[in-house]
């Protein structure tokens, strides 16, 4: 869609951010205009953009901005930036992240990825849009502590953010909605579609043998008695973009320390029951799980193949899906775990990771000025 | 001195399960169905009111290739209730509403409201909670949309929360 428009917008806008580096300064011409999403057709227009916060090419300039943005943090150590890294596909790396206070989240940072698709955010979908999002970690006394009106008065003060924040909203007032409004723009933008497996959908990228038979395992459900095996995993990280919004007790524990949506809801079927993430660069995501008690991929597939604990909570998916007949356990050979990741490896996107125009603009700026 | 003793221990034993017994309580809170959007009455039910209304049966398949009874109101008397377009109003713009039908899970399916009324078609869409005389499954319950017929269960929706009507913009 707007394929055309969408590489004339893209062009203006490395051309004005390449502009803006060189000499670091707000003064030069920041790109305006309706920011042109391009992504591949089979990601669906499902997007979720409010009517009040359309996204603009300044607006996410601006976004960009405060994304990177330390001083709104209590102590101007912290921005959205530190607990979600580019190379990390925008994770941290960590099980929990350090706060302010060095206090450590209860959760493990989350994967920002293709967000214009997501409608529920946080590992239990309590927050509904990036805006009613952004607010809580920038404000959470173990996380930046910052309230956002704080961190408006700081803005207000500098010599560049007025001037932004004019071009973005038409005058010059720093406020709480106009902060969480540009970063959600922002989030907006960070679209990863050029894996190897995106590839391979548009037909420019031959899988090796181990990547489709994992690809086949990854969609098809076990069935013994057909003599099929599958891993099943297609049931909820399917379709091109391998994220689907479900929200699942996927058998973690039989007492759960953290007791996801059920915190919210009140209901036992709610227990241990948490978002089911986007696969997207899962290869770069480690530790995996909302509280990163999985190292690495083999970690996972152990789980998913072995040791799934069957509580009243445990979604239904899980119930007697395995390969034997009968079984309670998934139970994938050592070879079909080894093409499974083979297949996650093929979610990995180069270019989401390594994009200037998802980068820190500030550290470009500086670097520029050294150099 | 033993009994001063007993005393109070059980007395602190209880200041000390106080909070447990809380989160009991709280745990124990009822599953329901929320029914909004394009109605003139929303509702919020409960167990024991969808068990109050007209039940009515459907035998289907289900995954295990064997026939179930599945009890429990049919989707148009829900819609009824809470005001829906239906019956003699089911007509002109109101063709293009939709019925949104939401899981805890998050997973989400769509009917056309004409696919719900009985003027249109005599196959039964209803809400059920029972399964061959008992409750539905953990997983599977206390709600779960049941429909006649269908090839496929992928909108026999489990573990159903909310019904929203719609319109198609």
């Amino acid at each position: 869609m707007n394929k055309g428009f969408g590489g004339f917008g893209l062009m203006a806008l490395i051309l004005a951010g390449i502009t803006a580096i060189s000499s670091g300064s707000y003064r030069d011409p920041v790109p305006v205009g309706p920011y042109p999403f391009v992504y591949p057709a089979n990601f669906g227009n499902r997007i979720n953009i409010p009517v009040d916060n359309p996204t603009t090419l300044q607006g996410v300039y601006l976004g960009r901005m405060l994304f990177y943005e330390t001083r709104l943090s209590a102590n101007n150590t912290l921005s959205c930036g530190s607990c979600h890294k580019q190379e990390y596909a925008f994770t941290d790396g960590k099980a929990f992240s350090e706060g302010v206070d060095h206090v450590l989240t209860p959760r493990s940072s989350m994967s920002l990825t293709n967000l214009l698709w997501a409608r529920k955010l946080f590992w239990d979908g309590r927050a509904t849009g990036l805006e009613a999002q952004a607010i809580v970690p920038m404000a959470n006394p173990h996380e930046m502590g910052q309230s956002l009106e704080a961190s408006a008065q700081k803005l207000q003060a500098d010599t560049e953010y007025p001037g932004l924040f004019k071009l973005v909203y038409g005058d010059d007032a720093i406020t709480r909605d106009r902060i969480v409004k540009a970063i959600a723009q922002f989030e907006r933008t960070l679209i990863s579609a050029n894996s190897k497996y995106d590839q391979y959908l548009a037909h420019t990228y031959t899988p090796t043998d181990d990547e489709l038979k994992g690809m086949e395992l990854f969609n098809q459900s076990p069935q013994p008695g057909k003599g099929m095996r599958g891993a099943n995993c297609a049931h909820c990280h399917g379709g091109p973009k391998t994220y689907m919004e479900l929200f699942h007790n996927n058998g973690l524990d039989s007492l759960p320390k953290d007791n996801g949506i059920e915190a919210l809801t009140g209901l036992a079927s709610d227990r241990g029951r948490f978002k089911v993430p986007t696969l997207r660069n899962i290869a770069l995501t480690a530790p995996y799980m909302h509280d990163g008690r999985f190292r690495t991929l083999d970690e996972v597939l152990e789980h998913y193949s072995e040791h799934v604990v069957q509580t009243d909570a445990l979604s239904t998916v899980f119930r007697g899906e395995s390969n034997e007949a009968g079984g309670k356990q998934l139970k994938l050979t050592k070879e079909e775990k080894k093409q499974i990741i083979a297949f996650l490896n093929m979610l990995t996107d180069r270019t989401f990771v390594t994009d200037p125009r998802f980068s820190d603009p500030h550290q470009s700026k500086s670097k520029t000025t050294k150099s | 001195m033993k009994a001063i003793r007993t005393i109070l221990f059980l007395a602190l034993l209880g200041i000390f399960l106080q909070p447990v017994f809380t989160q009991a309580q709280a745990t124990e809170k009822q599953a329901t169905v929320k029914v909004s959007g394009e109605v003139t009455t929303p509702l919020e039910l409960k167990l024991s009111d969808i068990q109050q209304m007209a039940q009515t049966t459907v035998v289907r398949k289900d995954r295990d290739g064997n026939d179930h009874s599945y009890s429990g109101v049919v989707l148009a008397t829900i819609l009824q209730k809470a005001g829906a377009t239906m019956g003699k109003d089911l007509k002109g713009e109101n063709l293009t509403k939709y019925v949104s039908v939401e899981a805890s899970d998050g997973y989400q399916v769509i009917f056309a409201l004409a696919e719900l009324d009985k003027d249109f078609t005599d196959r039964t869409i209803i809400l059920a909670d029972m399964i061959d005389g008992k409750p539905l499954a953990a997983g599977d319950g206390p709600f779960r949309i049941i429909v006649q017929d269908e090839k496929k269960p992928a909108r026999c929706i489990k573990m159903v929360t909310a019904i929203k009507v719609g319109f198609a913009k």
